[in-house]
């Protein structure tokens, strides 16, 4: 702070510049309080912006709109089932796939390595996970979808029971390529929360178990992942959040086909929530009934997300050790 | 790892059982310790494999799209308007002015909400500071697709396609991650810095102004720089606000042009030259990300040397 020299003047004087300033602190507050109100603000009008437009859907089709899976433009008959059908499936791709190869990454940067490696590794993966989605996407598209039809697909075709998942023709878009390429988008997320997590284990029980004469991975084993519990967890959570809410790249590599197709297979091409919601919105007008319903399913995907990621919130809230970057 | 048996005492009454114990468990430690190592070796292959999992995929994209961009640039694609397909010597210029002014004007409305608001979580405890906290982070992990559809609900329904209600949406999106990374900054500020402010006579705000917030000046350029990047690269608010267009346009009340759009629209079109050109945009945005979070980290890393 700048030391001012103190002003002659009169006691009046004195007293007047005190008074300004003293209106200027209240105006300070003022201004805090403001911008806290205008955050609160856009919130609330997030949340009634979307679900005042999709009350006319839901008020048409009732709560069964969540497993109707029709689709019909002509007839005015819409359902969200495919959709969150859709979601669920890639989704589910993509963390069965991000999760542990995103926690074994984490688990190898902290343990079980030497920090000049780990370091290094750690900030390229944190660089990477900022690459735009878009980007990724694209990159899928030309990359990916002529590698998962040649080699991948028709691979999974040949390994027993998995084959189950893999019926019918693959023919380029499908939600095992949609969901890979997102398991690719959010490693990044996965592996930089479980190192923050792993991280947070204390070095004394670390050294505790290593004195006892434990091998590194029991250390992990039997420490650091039950100390991580919780982290893990909402990391894994996160990470979830983000990739029930990734919509351009997978709008890119789903195929965008309304209609559910039968029977189920991981070779179909469909669409997720916000896949259809992009592709639609600008044909559909105000006040019809796709607009509503296409609002509708954006109210679906806000409470998915909202669940998911206060549920994240807090189990990080009940783990101390944890601390979110 | 030793195993080596300690020099024990020679073990008499009660002491016998211990020492039988301790001879018990290190002999069954020894016994086993062949078996865990491999195993410990095994994992700590495992996990290497994943991490180069991780970093396969990631490497070869970064590599697939420089290699591809590199091969799309040009002075003309900088400088020059897009042109249809199969004429040559067309840019993107419009796309790239457009996301410099969409971000640009986001960040000028964001920046001093998330700074205030960050304040604001600074200076009051209490539920209401809690819940404003609580928001950011639920904010922070919205589809940003939802983020498209709160800015054409407000501004775009009752007026056009406009480059400002791309900014609005891009503002909402960047706000949670400046209020969260703001508040980190300016808590690294030690309390005793705060308290000899508030000794010398000086008011709140003023201890703030030239204390708080100018102690924390790298913790807050990072915060905003990783908003910026993280705004830059989004495409689905873009696509409820704004409209692909092959004009040139700097103004805030018309459609403008922005690179994720190139992207999204010439990458999926059916002709070489406009791919051509959505691998450069892809490039140049890659790019321009990857150097805002790379400029971003080295300030935070100075503050933590600093704080140090």
């Amino acid at each position: 702070m700048e030391i001012k020299e103190i002003k002659e003047g009169s006691p009046r004087q004195l007293l007047e510049q005190r008074r300004s300033s003293l209106s200027s602190g209240r105006g300070y507050a003022a201004l805090l309080w403001g911008a806290a109100l205008l955050f609160v603000v856009v919130l609330a009008t997030i949340i009634e912006g979307i679900v005042s437009q999709s009350t006319q859907a839901f008020g048409h089709f009732g709560i069964g709109f969540l497993w109707s899976t029709a689709w019909n433009e002509a007839t005015n008959s819409f359902g969200a089932g495919q959709f969150i059908v859709g979601t669920v499936t890639v989704t589910l791709i993509a963390m069965i796939i991000a999760v542990p190869v995103g926690l074994a990454t984490a688990a190898f940067l902290t343990e079980m390595c030497p920090r000049r490696i780990a370091t290094p590794l750690g900030i390229a993966i944190d660089l990477i996970a900022a690459v735009p989605s878009i980007v990724v996407g694209l990159w899928g598209l030309y990359v990916m979808q002529p590698i998962f039809l040649r080699d991948v697909e028709p691979f999974m075709k040949d390994i027993p029971v998995v084959s189950l998942l893999f019926k019918g023709n693959a023919e380029g878009p499908s939600y095992i390529l949609a969901g890979f390429v997102l398991s690719i988008m959010i490693v990044p997320t996965m592996v930089a929360l479980s190192r923050t997590a792993l991280a947070g284990v204390g070095v004394l029980d670390r050294e505790a178990a290593f004195a006892l004469g434990a091998t590194p991975w029991q250390v992990v084993r039997k420490v650091v992942v039950p100390g991580a519990n919780s982290g893990i967890l909402a990391a894994s959570t996160l990470a979830l959040g983000r990739a029930v809410g990734e919509t351009i790249a997978i709008t890119l590599l789903i195929g965008n086909t309304l209609i559910l197709q039968h029977p189920f297979s991981l070779l179909n091409d469909g669409a997720t929530l916000g896949s259809v919601i992009v592709l639609n919105f600008g044909e559909s007008q105000p006040g019809t009934l796709l607009r509503s319903t296409l609002l509708a399913l954006a109210v679906v995907l806000l409470v998915i997300t909202l669940i998911v990621n206060i549920g994240g919130r807090f189990i990080v809230r009940k783990s101390t050790q944890f601390r979110l970057p | 790892m030793s195993t080596d048996v300690l020099e024990a005492p020679a073990p008499s009454g009660k002491d016998a059982t211990y020492a039988a114990r301790r001879q018990l468990i290190q002999g069954s430690a020894r016994a086993t310790l062949k078996r865990r190592r491999a195993i410990a070796l095994a994992i700590r292959i495992i996990f290497g494999i994943c991490m180069f999992l991780t970093l396969i995929p990631l490497a070869f994209l970064i590599g697939y799209v420089t290699k591809r961009g590199i091969g799309a640039l040009s002075v003309a694609f900088f400088t020059h308007t897009p042109t249809p397909e199969g004429i040559p010597g067309g840019g993107i210029s419009n796309a790239i002015v457009g996301s410099l002014i969409i971000n640009g004007l986001a960040l000028v409305i964001a920046m001093p909400i998330g700074l205030l608001v960050a304040l604001f979580l600074i200076e009051r405890r209490g539920p209401i500071a809690n819940a404003i906290r609580f928001g950011a982070d639920v904010l922070s992990g919205l589809p940003s697709i939802l983020i498209g559809l709160f800015a054409y609900s407000v501004i775009v329904v009752h007026t056009h396609y406009s480059a400002y209600s791309a900014s609005v949406a891009l503002a909402v999106l960047m706000l949670p991650i400046m209020i969260r990374g703001n508040e980190e900054a300016m808590r690294t500020v030690p309390n005793e810095l705060w308290e000899a402010g508030l000794a010398l006579g000086a008011r709140q705000s003023r201890v703030v102004r030239s204390v708080v917030v100018r102690g924390s000046i790298p913790g807050l350029v990072t915060a905003n720089l990783l908003a910026l990047a993280r705004g830059v690269g989004e495409t689905a608010p873009l696509l409820f606000t704004t409209i692909f267009t092959q004009q040139f346009s700097t103004s805030l009340n018309q459609p403008i042009n922005a690179i994720p759009f190139v992207i999204y629209y010439d990458g999926t079109s059916a002709f070489k030259d406009l791919q051509q050109d959505a691998w450069g945009a892809a490039f140049v945005l890659m790019v321009g990300v990857l150097i805002l979070s790379i400029i971003g980290r080295t300030f935070a890393a100075r503050l933590t040397r600093k704080s140090r």
